[in-house]
C-alpha cells in the first residue's frame, strides 16, 4: 500500500516534469505578429476586464496538488503493527484552523509561471522562504486583505480592469479595491515606499511595458511565501496576441534577496461577459475579527456585550 | 417605473440651482481662473467626450450646513466675504508660523471647528488659504441650508458626535467606518477628505473612473448607457451619461450599513440611498458638483449641495492610502479601552 502511495508520487512529479518541459515556446508563437485595435489616441487598446486562469496565487512554482496550504504532520501510531508492517498514515493533514474547508481548502497543481521554474533566491533567503511557507497563517499579507503588491496583484483569482486614459493608464483591480496610476508622462522617481510601487509607462510597438519601483518590501509573491525586499524592481511587459488575450511577462530583480534577475510569463484572458465589470470585493470588513476580535474588551465573534 | 421618474425630478432640480449658483457664486481668486467662464470652452477627449480629467479638490470656505449666524440668508455681503478672506489668510500664515492649534483657530474640543483635536488638524490644511465664496451653505436645498434629518438620525448624529473621540471603544465595532478604515461613504468623496479631499479622475471610452485618494475609494462609473447591476455594495452602483457637457451619474444599491459608527451620519449608506450627481466644468479650474442626496431612512426629504471643486495643477499626484495595512490606531484605540475597562 505504502509503496502504491510512493510511486504514485513519483508519477505526478513526473507529470509535473513533463508538463513543464513542454509548457513554452508553443503557447507564445502565435503573438509575434498580431496588431492591436489602437485607441483614438493611437497607442494599442488594451481596455477591459482582465483575469489570470492559473494557480500562481497558489505558488508561482510547479507544485503538485496537496490538501491545504497549512499542513501539519499527522501524529505517529502509538500502537504495534501486527505482522512488521506499519500502520498506514496520511503524512500531513489541514492545520487546524483550515481543516473544516475539506476540499474547499485544496490547492490545485499547477505549472507555474516561473520561467525555467527555478527561483535564484540567495541562500538566506531560501530559508526565509520555508519559514514563511510554514507560517502562512500568520504572515501571508493576503489574508490580511493586505494591498497585494505587483506582479501578485496580476494574477490573484480576481478580475481587474485596465482603463487607458491618456497621461494615466489605470489599473483597477477587484482585490481589496487597490487601484494603480500607470503614469505615461514623467513623474520623476517614487515619492516613498508603497505596497503597490511607483508605475511608469511606455510603449514599445505592440507592448506596453511599465516600470514599477517604490516598493515598501512587504507584499509577497504568492501564499507559498515567496517574498521580495524593498529593493524590488519589477519590468512588466503587456503584450495583446488577440483580441480576447494579452501575455504577461514580469522580470524581477531584486539584488538585497536574489542572485540574478528572474521572469514570470502567464497569459491574460479577457472576461468576454457582456458588459462585464468589476465588482466590489471590500475584504478590511472580512478580517476585522481575525486581526483585531481578541484585542477588544469584548469580541463581536463571542456574541453580545456585557451588561 | 418609479425610480426612473424620481430620477428625472432630480435632474430638473438639479438644472435650476445650477443656473441659479452660477450667476452669484464668487470666482475664486487663481491666477489660472478666468473672470469671464463665457470665453472658456469645454475640452474634449480623443474619442468625443467632455474632458474632466485631473486632480480636483475642495478648497472653498462653504460649510455643509448654513450656520445659525446665518439663518434665512443663502449669501453673504461682500464685506462679509472679505472679512472670512482676510481670516483665511491668518489662518494659513498661522499655520505656516508653526501655530497648529491656532491656526485652526481651536479653544476647546467642543468649540473647534474641527471636531477632535490638534493633532487632527493637519488633515484639514489645505497648503494654502481656502477660497472665500458668497453661499453660506454648500446645501441650496432644502432653502434653509440644513440637512433634513430625520428625527431617529438627528439623536444618531448627536450621539456620534458626543462619543467622537471618546467611545466606548469596546471592539472594533465601536470606531467609525473611517477609523477602520473602510470609506467615510461615497456622498461627499468630491469635498471632504485630508487636506480637503483629493480626486483624480481618468476618463477611457466608456468610463470615467474616479480614484478618490481617501480609503482608495474608486468609482468606474460606466456612462455609454450601461445598467445597475442590482449587487448592493459599499459604494453602490453608479450608472452615468453625458447630458451635453454635462456629466450625470446616478448611485443606487447600496450595502446596508446603517448599524455601522460613522463619523458624519449624513453620509452613512443605507439599502435605500440613492445618489444622482452632476459634474459640470465652468471653467478651466473649476467644476460645479451638484449631488442630490435621497434616503428616507436618513433625510425626511431629498437634499442638493452645489461644491465648487478647483482643478489643481497638471503635475499633481494622489498617492497609495494604505490605511488599513497601518491602522496600528485600531488596536491602539482597543488597548485603550481595555485599559479603561480594567480601571474603572
Amino acid at each position: 500500500m505504502q509503496q502504491g502511495l510512493q510511486r504514485s508520487n513519483v508519477t505526478v512529479v513526473a507529470a509535473v516534469v513533463a508538463v513543464l518541459a513542454i509548457y513554452g515556446p508553443q503557447l507564445w508563437g502565435q503573438a509575434a505578429d498580431y496588431v492591436a485595435p489602437r485607441t483614438a489616441a493611437g497607442w494599442p487598446d488594451l481596455n477591459g476586464v482582465w483575469q489570470a486562469l492559473n494557480t500562481a496565487n497558489y505558488d508561482i512554482q510547479a507544485h503538485p496538488a496537496r490538501p491545504a496550504l497549512a499542513l501539519v504532520p499527522a501524529p505517529p501510531s502509538t500502537t504495534t503493527v501486527p505482522l512488521g508492517t506499519d500502520w498506514a498514515t496520511p503524512g500531513e493533514l489541514p492545520a487546524p484552523p483550515v481543516r473544516a474547508l475539506g476540499a474547499v481548502g485544496g490547492v490545485p497543481a499547477g505549472e507555474g509561471v516561473v520561467v525555467g521554474n527555478e527561483i535564484p533566491y540567495q541562500p538566506w533567503a531560501v530559508l526565509i522562504k520555508q519559514e514563511n511557507a510554514e507560517n502562512w497563517l500568520e504572515r501571508d499579507p493576503e489574508i490580511k486583505c493586505y494591498l497585494p503588491g505587483v506582479p501578485r496583484a496580476t494574477y490573484m483569482p480576481y478580475p481587474f480592469q485596465i482603463l487607458q486614459g491618456v497621461d494615466q493608464i489605470l489599473i483597477a483591480y477587484e482585490f481589496a479595491g487597490a487601484t494603480r496610476t500607470i503614469h505615461m508622462n514623467d513623474v520623476g522617481n517614487s515619492p516613498g515606499p508603497t505596497w503597490m510601487g511607483w508605475s511608469r509607462g511606455r510603449w514599445e510597438g505592440e507592448t506596453l511595458v511599465v516600470d514599477v519601483s517604490g516598493f515598501n518590501g512587504q507584499a509577497w509573491f504568492d501564499r507559498a511565501g515567496n517574498f521580495h525586499s524593498d529593493a524590488l524592481h519589477v519590468t512588466e511587459r503587456y503584450t495583446p496576441i488577440s483580441s480576447n488575450h494579452l501575455i504577461y511577462e514580469a522580470t524581477i530583480e531584486d539584488p538585497n534577496v536574489f542572485t540574478e534577475p528572474w521572469t514570470i510569463k502567464m497569459p491574460l484572458y479577457r472576461r468576454l461577459e457582456t458588459d462585464k465589470r468589476l465588482l466590489e470585493y471590500e475584504c478590511v470588513e472580512f478580517v476585522e475579527q481575525l486581526m483585531y476580535g481578541e484585542l477588544g474588551v469584548f469580541d463581536p465573534a463571542g456574541g453580545q456585550r456585557g451588561e | 417605473m418609479k425610480r426612473q421618474h424620481v430620477f428625472v425630478v432630480g435632474i430638473l432640480v438639479g438644472v435650476v440651482f445650477i443656473g441659479a449658483v452660477v450667476s452669484v457664486v464668487t470666482t475664486p481668486e487663481l491666477p489660472e481662473t478666468p473672470t469671464n467662464v463665457e470665453a472658456w470652452i469645454q475640452p474634449h477627449t480623443a474619442w468625443g467626450d467632455p474632458d474632466f480629467q485631473g486632480v480636483w479638490r475642495y478648497e472653498a470656505t462653504i460649510p455643509l450646513e448654513r450656520s445659525s449666524e446665518h439663518e434665512g440668508r443663502a449669501f453673504l455681503t461682500d464685506e462679509e466675504v472679505e472679512e472670512i478672506a482676510r481670516a483665511e489668510q491668518e489662518l494659513s500664515a498661522n499655520r505656516l508660523a508653526g501655530f497648529e492649534g491656532a491656526a485652526v483657530g481651536r479653544r476647546t474640543l467642543l468649540e473647534s471647528p474641527i471636531r477632535g483635536n490638534e493633532y487632527n488638524s493637519f488633515w484639514q490644511y489645505h497648503g494654502r488659504a481656502r477660497q472665500a465664496y458668497r453661499q453660506t451653505s454648500l446645501i441650496i436645498d432644502p432653502p434653509n441650508g440644513r440637512l433634513p434629518y430625520t428625527g431617529d438620525a438627528r439623536q444618531a448624529a448627536i450621539r456620534s458626535a458626543t462619543r467622537y473621540g471618546i467611545g466606548p471603544y469596546e471592539s472594533y465595532l465601536d470606531p467609525d467606518t473611517g477609523e477602520r478604515c473602510l470609506t467615510d461613504g461615497v456622498t461627499a468623496t468630491m469635498w471632504q477628505g485630508p487636506n480637503g479631499g483629493h480626486n483624480r479622475i481618468v476618463q477611457s471610452p466608456g468610463y470615467v473612473t474616479i480614484v478618490h485618494e481617501e480609503y482608495q475609494d474608486r468609482r468606474i462609473i460606466p456612462v455609454d448607457g450601461g445598467s445597475h447591476r442590482g449587487i448592493p455594495q459599499w459604494l453602490g452602483d453608479s450608472v452615468g451619461h453625458w447630458e451635453g457637457d454635462t456629466l450625470v451619474v446616478e448611485t443606487t444599491n447600496f450595502s446596508n450599513k446603517m448599524h455601522y459608527e460613522w463619523a458624519n451620519i449624513w453620509t452613512r449608506v443605507s439599502d435605500t440611498l440613492r445618489l444622482v450627481e452632476r459634474f459640470q466644468r465652468v471653467g478651466p479650474n473649476i467644476m460645479e458638483y451638484t449631488i442630490t442626496v435621497d434616503d428616507p431612512k436618513t433625510f425626511t426629504m431629498p437634499w442638493t449641495a452645489v461644491v465648487p471643486i478647483l482643478r489643481l495643477p497638471d503635475n499633481t499626484q494622489i498617492y497609495e492610502y494604505a490605511c488599513h495595512e497601518g491602522n496600528y490606531a485600531l488596536s491602539n484605540i482597543l488597548s485603550a479601552g481595555r485599559s479603561i475597562a480594567a480601571d474603572e
